[in-house]
């Protein structure tokens, strides 16, 4: 059948009329796309292995005698396929009637209604109306709930399959399989068991049809009342990319962006499902400042300048190391390096942090390994189970690496000495090492030992908080300036500082987005309450806007632009999916002009592309990036 | 008299279902033979024979083991006893007269296959032959006939027995690996066909119980004898099941080629009398049609499919004047549906729609319009489905509409089925 | 110059015998032809539950976008509508709506269509973007047209209020599915006096 061809040599294939050149191996379905020529398919998808039993894909191949699945058929040399011919729309008519006789018409109140493959390809080819004069469907059971996230409608699903394969080759967890047979056929979990996965939000986006749905989606929206914003997803630092869809200025759902070096187009439940905290309504809606006794909304320009003045009085008083700043790893990439340059080039103050526990010896060598690129290295090594604990949808990886890809992939205990790794490692030339930050030495130490055995070795470490990694980039932490250049003079850590706020040293704070999570802690709610000045730019009602001097409401990170790194060093683009609830100015323009207010201006306008142009010209390997690169840290030192 | 015999010469023979008596009639000499030849010699025996598959394909058994991939071992041998195609019950008189012939000739092509692991897998439904055939392999292991030396020498292969659990499917030689792995019985995307990549993903040879058989026959006698026996497009002999309306139905050896239809319906004594032949269907429920301008044609793989059927797997069921095609057809469509494996969806949903419309037809209710999509649902199944089951679901009810359209005509909107009325009104 | 004189007082002469035209509006209401397209009435079935699923065809096919639903899934034991979804919200902007009757055309349960009231005029223009309450019939402040709005004008029978879906207009007659609950009574909360 196929010609001999030579490895690597390109096919040439005509498609309707039109040449395409292939690599050899391609499937005739990858032969169409390539040529601009849509094929319809419900079982095919294309991050699994064919298993052609839809038949919705089928073409005619010249030279074959049956019309042949576009999805499963591999190209060869001057192959002739032809998608619109009448066998094949006749075909594709007679397998829509099929699908349908079965299908309940539930498309009103199906959730799937509007981006539905059975409603798009039964308007594109089907017929109009069935031909059989079936009235009794065959009925399974309705919104079974398979767990608390996914729901099933055993009577909508058309046996593509997608969900078994999904469950076999993605995560390897097999919980969902088929039933019985022929038209009564059904997908469902073995004895009716609920589902454990902690991936199961992508079973409904892999479903053609309405048959697996949201439970938090249900009925939320149709798709044609949302608005898509391609964002990151806010959980984690792995920098998955998502599309937020709003309805109203309100999240319906987290979708995900097919990218393959990150996520592969695979979310986990944790960072999908976690957008209603985003959804809030009990937000800081108005700048306050505090006026003799108690706290009131003042105007922007008015918390602007008494933040100023808090900050310069402090300053004059008690010196420049008398004020700190902290932010939250929720800050963009330009909030971060503004709040730095704020906080060494404005006020002076080496007191800056990301996070509270201090972070020693960070340096661009904990992060040299790309997430796609444990793909391609013979082992990969994961130091305990926090990398995947951080980073869920890292498991899904290291699955693939190891069974589509077939590397070997060791999770080890802690503490592994790198001598008991040789053996397990034989034959292997390059070798990734996983690690979460708390071992970031220890992961270091071990891909130095490794690479003295001979191996070529690089670290992938998972920082925790959506832009720990920018804001370690960047500077925003006490011992090192923007780009891993050690500081002259370091400052004091986030606790550090709170201890020194509480103890009287520090008698100024600002704080940018601070995490809520802080509130818990003592040595938080100590120092807020006894600093003379807080200033405090954040979306949530809490701890930190009750004390605040001055308040600015701040932006969630569905309401802002900007870049954020990941965890391996790609900047990535969020948006504004979303439009706050109140009129003023965003974070970024906050801390520019109180820069600007406290006697230095930035220089530029306080918007994210000038602020990036600014960061690129400090940190050389962000130049060019904020498409979704990997900032460039240069070879190993 | 037409009526040959090889694989039932020695049916009856005292205790031929046992070890000693299937010794006595010469049994295992052709493994013996086999084993002391060689397996080159054992594959040119079966090349000259000319065998071809009797599983229904009919595809020729020495280049369904020449697609093996040279030295990838394990290789295995699966003997598909899955018989469960409407109207077919040769393997199961195989099994319960002779099961040792079947062993014989399993052990013979793993021999030639350099199989260590041979599988039989055997019908969920027939579990009486299952005991017969598992007490033979007993007996066959004790005399040390399979096991890890068989006879003593160097190669020893392992046989094995294993039970369907009731599926059409699983006679589709993807399926039934599917099913011996203890996945759920579906048919596999092929290529890479089952020689290349089959049971547990190494190279599998899948054959029919009676094509195995004939092996002790062809190595003690000769490829050439055996081939001689029918004709050069047709060689051997054949076993074929008589059933339908005919005075004695069962299973009769004839030689291939050279019988014809009207001679295998006499050695079963012919259509019961008073009636007369109307239809009959060649090659089990899945084959097309044949009508009486058919009956003289020979039992020839070339003359069958010229006249638009097959031999399949060699069950001639006769129907006469008292047969409602409708209602046949209805029948097969309803087994269909039934044993769709609902893997594809033309399969799956076609078999649904047509055996709903068949019924819909037999009863009288179906209008004119309705029995107009019978083609049309028909062709976007045939040829369209995953595998082989979903295509033949439609091949006798289309074949039987085109050469009776009046009666499927008739039956639109008669509110019963005319055919039975009228034998009622004869009554 | 008498002549005409005489033919103009006969003109008036006439026009003072004939009955007025003039009706008093809004107390009396005149009719419509059976396919008017006005106000849109929201339907029920014979048992009380509720035809609109919303499934937001409606809001789909609105030229205009004047439309609004918000679904939510049904209480099994106290059901709205039949099956598993039903329209918390469902608003529709009377000032925007062009009455084009696309949203009736596209609803898959004929729970929507345009009735005969064209009355729509208010003080506040946010009382013109009609809620479910205002649009669904046989709520508790529903009359008939038919019993007319000015006879009886006794304080406790309930006045139609502006937008109250006073109409004998029915969708078409359907066997409703599903149980037969009472229709929810909701408590009359007074939505303030019509514009006299």
């Amino acid at each position: 059948m196929a010609a001999v061809e030579a490895p690597g040599e390109l096919l040439r294939v005509t498609i309707d009329d039109r040449q395409v050149e292939v690599a050899p191996g391609s499937l005739v379905w990858d032969a169409c796309e390539k040529a601009g020529v849509y094929v319809p398919v419900y079982c095919a998808h294309k991050k699994l292995e064919p298993v052609a039993v839809c038949r919705m894909c089928l073409v005619e191949i010249e030279g074959m005698p049956k019309l042949q699945p576009a999805c499963a058929t591999r190209v060869s040399q001057g192959m002739q396929i032809r998608t619109a011919t009448d066998q094949v729309r006749d075909f594709r008519r007679g397998n829509l009637e099929f699908l349908l006789l079965n299908h309940p018409l539930d498309c009103p109140v199906c959730d799937r209604g509007g981006e539905c493959d059975l409603q798009d390809f039964t308007q594109r080819y089907g017929p109009g109306r069935t031909r059989s004069a079936i009235t009794d469907k065959v009925h399974f059971d309705k919104a079974v709930r398979l767990s608390d996230r996914i729901l099933l409608d055993q009577e909508r699903c058309i046996l593509c399959w997608r969900c078994v394969r999904y469950y076999e080759e993605v995560t390897g967890e097999r919980e969902i399989v088929l039933q019985e047979r022929g038209v009564h056929t059904l997908v469902d979990t073995f004895e009716h068991r609920e589902l454990q996965s902690e991936f199961q939000g992508n079973l409904p986006e892999i479903c053609p049809v309405g048959a697996l749905t949201h439970a938090q989606y249900r009925f939320r929206a149709r798709p044609w009342d949302l608005r898509r914003t391609a964002s990151v997803c806010p959980k984690c630092s792995y920098g998955c990319n998502i599309f937020i869809d709003a309805r109203e200025e309100q999240i319906a759902r987290f979708a995900s962006n097919d990218n393959p070096d990150v996520d592969d187009s695979w979310l986990c439940d944790r960072g999908r499902y976690s957008f209603p905290e985003l959804n809030r309504t009990e937000r800081v809606l108005n700048p306050e400042a505090r006026l003799g006794g108690g706290r009131q909304p003042v105007a922007h320009s008015e918390a602007l300048a008494r933040a100023a003045g808090a900050l310069l009085r402090v300053r004059g008083d008690h010196g420049a190391g008398a004020v700190g700043f902290l932010c939250s790893p929720q800050v963009t990439n330009e909030e971060g390096f503004l709040l730095q340059w704020l906080a060494r080039q404005v006020v002076g103050s080496p007191h800056l942090d990301h996070r509270l526990e201090p972070l020693p010896e960070l340096s661009p060598e904990q992060f040299r390994l790309g997430i796609a690129e444990l793909e391609e290295r013979d082992a990969v090594v994961v130091l305990g189970d926090a990398p995947e604990r951080s980073a869920p949808v890292l498991t899904l990886r290291l699955f693939k690496t190891e069974t589509k890809r077939r590397r070997r992939v060791l999770r080890v205990p802690l503490g592994t000495p790198a001598a008991s790794l040789l053996e397990p490692l034989q034959g292997c030339r390059s070798v990734g090492v996983v690690a979460h930050q708390e071992q970031r030495s220890e992961a270091v130490a071990l891909s130095r030992s490794l690479a003295g055995a001979g191996l070529s070795s690089s670290v992938l470490t998972l920082v925790e908080g959506m832009n720990a990694r920018g804001c370690q980039d960047l500077g925003v932490s006490p011992a090192v300036l923007p780009g891993y250049q050690p500081a002259a003079e370091p400052g004091m850590h986030g606790r550090a500082i709170l201890e020194a706020a509480a103890a009287g040293s520090i008698k100024a704070l600002v704080l940018l987005s601070p995490d809520p999570e802080w509130e818990r802690d003592p040595a938080f709610e100590a120092a807020l309450s006894e600093v003379e000045a807080l200033i405090v730019v954040t979306p949530w009602l809490g701890l930190a806007s009750r004390q605040a001097t001055v308040l600015f409401p701040g932006r969630t990170v569905a309401e802002k632009a900007g870049t954020v790194t990941s965890t391996e060093g790609r900047v990535q683009r969020v948006r504004t999916a979303l439009q706050p609830r109140f009129p003023f100015p965003p974070d970024l323009r906050v801390l520019g002009e109180l820069g600007g207010a406290l006697g230095t201006p930035l220089g530029v306008q306080p918007l994210a592309g000038p602020v990036f142009s600014l960061i690129a010209e400090a940190v050389p390997p962000y130049r060019g990036t904020q498409g979704g690169l990997r900032a460039d840290w240069g070879a190993p030192a | 008299m037409p009526e040959v015999k090889v694989l039932t010469r020695h049916f009856g023979a005292p205790g031929v279902t046992g070890l000693e008596g299937y010794r006595r009639v010469g049994g295992y000499r052709g493994l013996e033979k086999a084993l002391r030849v060689g397996p080159e010699a054992v594959a040119a025996e079966v090349k000259a024979s000319g065998l071809r598959g009797r599983g229904g394909a009919a595809f020729p058994t020495a280049t369904k083991w020449s697609f093996l991939p040279q030295g990838v071992f394990p290789r295995y041998l699966c003997v598909n006893a899955d018989e469960s195609e409407p109207g077919c019950f040769k393997d199961r008189v195989l099994l319960e007269e002779m099961p040792h012939q079947l062993i014989e000739g399993a052990m013979i092509a793993a021999f030639a296959l350099q199989v260590s692991h041979a599988f039989i897998y055997i019908r969920g439904e027939y579990r009486r032959q299952r005991e017969l055939l598992e007490r033979a392999v007993r007996e066959a292991y004790s005399a040390h006939l399979c096991g890890p030396s068989v006879l003593g020498g160097e190669w020893g292969c392992e046989l094995i027995v294993h039970g369907g659990a009731g599926a059409y499917i699983c006679g589709e030689e993807t399926a039934l690996l599917d099913s011996l792995e203890g996945r759920r019985g579906q048919p596999r995307l092929k290529p890479p066909f089952p020689a290349v990549k089959g049971l547990y993903g190494q190279p599998t040879v899948v054959n029919n119980v009676e094509t195995l058989s004939n092996l002790p026959y062809i190595v003690v006698e000769g490829g050439a004898a055996y081939a001689a026996l029918g004709t050069e497009g047709s060689p051997g002999s054949r076993l074929f099941c008589v059933s339908g309306h005919v005075q004695s139905p069962g299973t009769f050896e004839v030689a291939m080629g050279k019988t014809t239809f009207r001679e295998l319906i006499e050695l079963a004594g012919g259509v019961r009398p008073g009636h007369h032949f109307k239809a009959m269907q060649p090659g089990g429920g899945s084959m097309q049609i044949l009508g009486p301008q058919h009956l003289d044609l020979a039992l020839d793989f070339k003359a069958v499919s010229d006249a638009g059927s097959s031999l399949g797997a060699g069950a001639l069921v006769v129907m006469d004047e008292t047969t409602c095609l409708v209602d046949v057809s209805m029948r097969l469509v309803d087994f269909y549906r039934h044993e769709s494996c609902g893997k594809c969806v033309p399969c799956r949903e076609g078999t649904y729609f047509e055996s709903e419309l068949m019924h819909r037809l037999e009863a009288g209710l179906a209008t004119e319009a309705e029995l107009g999509t019978l083609p049309d649902v028909c062709r976007a199944m045939d040829g369209r489905c995953f595998c082989p089951l979903g295509d033949t679901a439609t091949w006798f009810v289309m074949s039987a509409y085109r050469m009776f359209p009046e009666e499927f005509h008739s039956h639109c909107g008669a509110g019963a089925c005319p055919v039975r009325s009228a034998l009622g009104a004869a009554a | 110059m008498f002549r005409e004189l005489l033919g103009g007082l006969r003109t008036t002469m006439r026009a003072m015998t004939t009955k007025p035209v003039t009706i008093q509006y809004p107390e009396e209401q005149r009719t419509v032809p059976p396919r008017h397209r006005g106000r849109h009435i929201l339907h029920r079935y014979d048992n009380g539950l509720e035809k609109c699923i919303g499934c937001e065809l409606c809001a789909g096919a609105c030229p205009v976008g004047c439309i609004y639903v918000q679904a939510a899934e049904n209480d099994p034991q106290h059901p709205v509508s039949p099956g598993e979804r039903y329209a918390v919200r469902y608003e529709i902007n009377l000032m925007r709506c062009i009455y084009c009757g696309y949203c009736a055309e596209a609803c898959p349960t004929e729970a929507i269509t345009l009735g005969p009231r064209l009355d729509l005029s208010d003080y506040k223009r946010e009382r013109l973007v009609a809620t479910k309450d205002d649009l669904l019939e046989a709520w508790p402040g529903f009359r008939p047209l038919s019993q007319g709005a000015g006879e009886g004008t006794g304080s406790p029978a309930p006045q139609p209020t502006p937008l109250g879906a006073g109409s004998e207009h029915r969708g078409p007659a359907g066997r409703a599915p599903g149980l037969n609950p009472p229709i929810p009574v909701r408590p009359d909360e007074g939505r303030g006096t019509p514009p006299v």
